[in-house]
């Protein structure tokens, strides 16, 4: 009861939902870069909108339930995205290829995977430091040490 | 989060491999005869890349280094004495190997291009460790 | 002058000669003349405070689900919210030390 007002204050799980996505994507990303060159390779990504949505979602869900301070968030399934509980994020990708095909039948876009690259690490590192904010604020309150 | 780099590392391999290939093409764009001495043209080489590990993972990997068997080059040189022998078809021509040093150096940039991709990766991927690090300490 | 206890000049009262009749008169309430007493003060910041805390915390949830997008704006946000507590935070650990103190006087 209190310890859960602690572990899914405010605004932790959100953050921690969209660390498990950017750390998935980004496995993504590597394999589409690993691959320019092979032939017949399509690369595969999962829509972030999409994700989004799905977050939002829960976030609506749980404003409604819980008063938007406190309480589990509850992520539920989308094609895209699946979840067995809080701690488990598994992405089923689908085909993104945004290029021509290539003699080599690669559909390969370099700058558009290398912007994701940089996009994706950009979200991590945002999650990732307000995370650290947020878990810093709630110790000064528990150690009474501003 | 460690096989992250494994992915990035996988690419560089490859893209390393390839560029090898293309060296050894370059280097011997006028080799006319074999180890043995006969003249039996060098014949280009090129890799095929095959995505995954080989072991069912993520990445890239070689998955063999093919010999393109194109007809080789002809060139006019009766007096040389590794020239086809009267008789023979293309006589009194020499065979060189098909390699097209223009071609090979495009490869060679577009693998270059490709390796610094899979470099920035792993860059993206080490900082990355690091980010999720901080948020402990 | 502030005399929120009422020892100055209160009603005849003496440090002088603690066995006159008067006594001092009753120290003020809060909030009875001059202004809002302390725990007033108190009670406004701590909800101003939570409100900042809440704010960021919708604002964050917000930028991560792709209602707005404005970084900036959303981490000075967070960080005047988080400065607000930790201000809070250290004025309560003064008032409980002054506390502690004024327990320990010896009457």
């Amino acid at each position: 009861m209190f310890i859960d007002q602690v572990t899914n204050a405010g605004a932790l799980p959100v953050l921690e939902r969209m660390l498990q996505f950017s750390a998935r994507r980004q496995t993504l990303i590597q394999h589409n870069i690993a691959n320019l060159s092979t032939s017949g390779f399509q690369p595969k990504d999962v829509s972030v909108e999409a994700f989004q949505a799905q977050l939002a979602g829960a976030v609506d869900a749980r404003r409604k339930k819980f008063g938007g301070q406190r309480g589990e968030l509850e992520l539920g399934n989308s094609r895209q995205v699946t979840t067995d509980g809080p701690g488990s994020l598994r992405l089923n990708p689908v085909s993104s290829g945004r290029n021509v095909l290539f003699h080599d039948r690669n559909n390969r876009d370099a700058e558009r995977l290398m912007q994701d690259l940089v996009e994706n690490a950009g979200q991590f590192r945002v999650a990732s430091d307000l995370l650290k904010s947020r878990m810093d604020l709630l110790r000064s309150a528990i150690t009474e040490r501003p | 989060m460690y096989n992250s780099l494994d992915i990035a590392v996988s690419g560089m391999v490859a893209q390393r491999t390839r560029l090898n290939t293309i060296a050894a093409n370059l280097a011997n764009q006028n080799t006319i005869l074999d180890a043995s001495g006969n003249p039996n043209p060098y014949q280009r080489r090129f890799t095929v890349f095959a995505p995954g590990d080989g072991n069912g993972g993520s990445g890239v990997h070689v998955q063999s280094i093919e010999i393109n068997d194109a007809p080789p080059k002809l060139r006019w040189e009766p007096n040389s004495p590794f020239a086809r022998p009267e008789g023979s078809p293309d006589a009194g021509y020499v065979y060189y190997p098909d390699i097209d040093p223009v071609t090979e150096q495009i490869d060679a940039l577009e693998a270059q291009r490709a390796y610094e991709a899979n470099v920035q990766a792993a860059e993206a991927a080490k900082s990355m460790m690091a980010q999720a690090l901080s948020i402990l300490a | 002058m502030n005399d929120p206890l009422g020892l100055i000049n209160s009603g005849g009262f003496s440090p002088l000669d603690p066995l006159r009749g008067d006594r001092p008169s009753r120290p003020q309430g809060p909030g009875q003349t001059e202004g809002p007493g302390f725990a007033d003060v108190l009670r406004e910041n701590l909800a101003q405070v939570n409100k900042l805390q809440q704010d960021a915390t919708t604002a964050i949830e917000d930028l991560q689900t792709g209602k707005r997008d404005d970084l900036e704006t959303v981490l000075a946000a967070t960080a005047k919210a988080d400065n607000a507590f930790r201000m809070l935070l250290q004025v309560r650990n003064k008032v409980m030390d002054a506390y502690d103190e004024i327990k320990q006087i010896r009457v």
